[in-house]
């Protein structure tokens, strides 16, 4: 869209504040990639028009598109439960899930949303994919943080929701306290002999879009898994290819008089990225770029402790 | 563009606990500019830093995370930061009480000034 035609609608909106044309405005700038200014003028139209589904819509995917995956949850279910036949929320719910690795819930959304429109050949190729993906899918376990409400789920959906992909796992601020145990401690399930090694750092984790990783001297997975939004366990290949860092790391300590090295963050275009010594091998945790390199750090910090106990344990 | 990068390093190097700045060559570790406290030996820096930054980057872009920006490097004895544009890197080396997040931040604004 021009930029006259923005400055166009720009101008009508300063003029009356509670025109609908921020719809139109809020979409072009989304397109254009300005997305701090199109959030801002989708919310205050959103707050003027709080029971009009599409402002909601238009919040759900100027946040999708920032990586704000929980706000663009939420946003899609008020959509829907002001008009639970709103394709676009499906769609988005349909593909929020699919990043999640929520391949059931994706696939539910996806057909809703194709019900709705079955002329949107984008919505079959997306179920498509989805529906590939969960015939491709192994034993690897969903994960999410953010909750899905059960009544956001298409209604015709008549099959059982794991507990998790409803709940979401806690966010490490409110992970579960048992009597006696400090909150980084090892869960009691995963005491077994048998436990899921995959799942040692689970309920410490900002859920599908976070990982943790205890990897041994050569860069081989001991515990924790990196699961890709497909649902591929993909810990084997980040854990190797990431591990050599650390190795560098101690070359440089080494040489540079600073002691033993205690632990590395990197940011990157796709995540940030903490890693610290454990014992003889290295931890690893690894978020999407919105969480912040803070929290990352803060998680390493939680996880090296759960790694610890985990050790003992083993 | 500025033909020397010396205002950056100097910027740099008056944040409290920075005992050096340096930009280096990412792939030959070979100081371009640098400024630093004396005792401090910049070239053993400027060569271990860059070597670390570059696996870091070939890293995290071999496993699909993209270009690194910033790096941090926290030691017993103290930390180093680094962040780097296409053939250089800032490095800055430092004591532990270090403002990290303001550091970060400047790194971050100094290195769209590198080529």
């Amino acid at each position: 869209m021009p930029a006259d035609d923005i400055r166009a609608m720009s101008e009508v909106l300063a003029a009356d504040p509670s025109n609908l044309v921020f719809l139109q405005l809020g979409e072009a700038l989304r397109r254009r990639g300005e997305l701090d200014v199109a959030l801002r003028v989708a919310l205050r139209g959103a707050e003027r028009h709080p029971q009009l589904p599409d402002a909601h819509d238009l919040v759900a995917r100027i946040s999708s598109d920032r990586g704000e995956l929980e706000r663009a949850v939420a946003e899609w279910e008020r959509v829907l439960a002001l008009e639970p036949a709103h394709g676009g929320a499906r769609k988005g719910l349909g593909f929020v899930c699919f990043q999640l690795g929520r391949l059931e819930d994706a696939a539910a959304h996806l057909g809703a949303a194709l019900g709705a429109d079955p002329s949107d050949s984008s919505l079959t190729a997306a179920l498509d994919t989805v529906r590939a993906a969960l015939q491709h899918r192994t034993d690897a376990s969903e994960r999410a943080t953010i909750p899905v409400k059960r009544s956001a789920l298409p209604a015709d959906v008549g099959r059982p929701v794991p507990i998790a992909t409803l709940r979401g796992l806690p966010p490490i601020n409110e992970a579960p306290t048992e009597p006696g145990r400090a909150t980084t401690g090892l869960p009691r399930h995963l005491h077994a002999p048998d436990a899921d090694t995959g799942a040692v750092f689970d309920d410490l984790l900002e859920g599908q879009r976070s990982a943790a990783l205890l990897l041994d001297a050569d860069g081989l997975v001991l515990a924790g898994r990196y699961v890709s939004a497909d649902g591929r366990d993909l810990a084997a290949d980040i854990g190797a290819q990431l591990s050599g860092i650390s190795d560098e790391a101690s070359r440089a300590m080494r040489h540079l008089g600073l002691g033993a090295w205690k632990q590395i963050v990197f940011e990157t275009e796709a995540a940030s990225v903490a890693m610290a010594p454990s014992q003889e091998g290295v931890l690893l945790v690894a978020a999407a770029r919105p969480i912040p390199l803070g929290f990352v750090r803060r998680v390493l910090d939680r996880a090296l402790e759960r790694a610890r106990d985990w050790m003992d344990n083993a | 563009m500025p033909r020397t990068f010396s205002h950056i390093t100097d910027s740099l190097i008056r944040h409290r606990g920075v005992l050096g700045a340096m930009i280096v060559g990412i792939d030959d570790g070979m100081i371009v500019v640098s400024t630093l406290q004396i005792g401090v030996n910049g070239n053993a820096f400027a060569a271990l830093s860059a070597s670390l930054y570059r696996k870091a980057r070939r890293s995290a872009a071999a496993a699909g995370f993209g270009a690194t920006g910033f790096l941090e490097l926290a030691a017993e004895q103290g930390r180093l930061c680094a962040a780097g544009a296409e053939e250089l890197v800032i490095i800055v080396v430092c004591e532990q009480r270090v403002n990290l997040g303001m550091l970060r931040v400047e790194l971050l604004r100094s290195v769209e000034q590198l080529p």
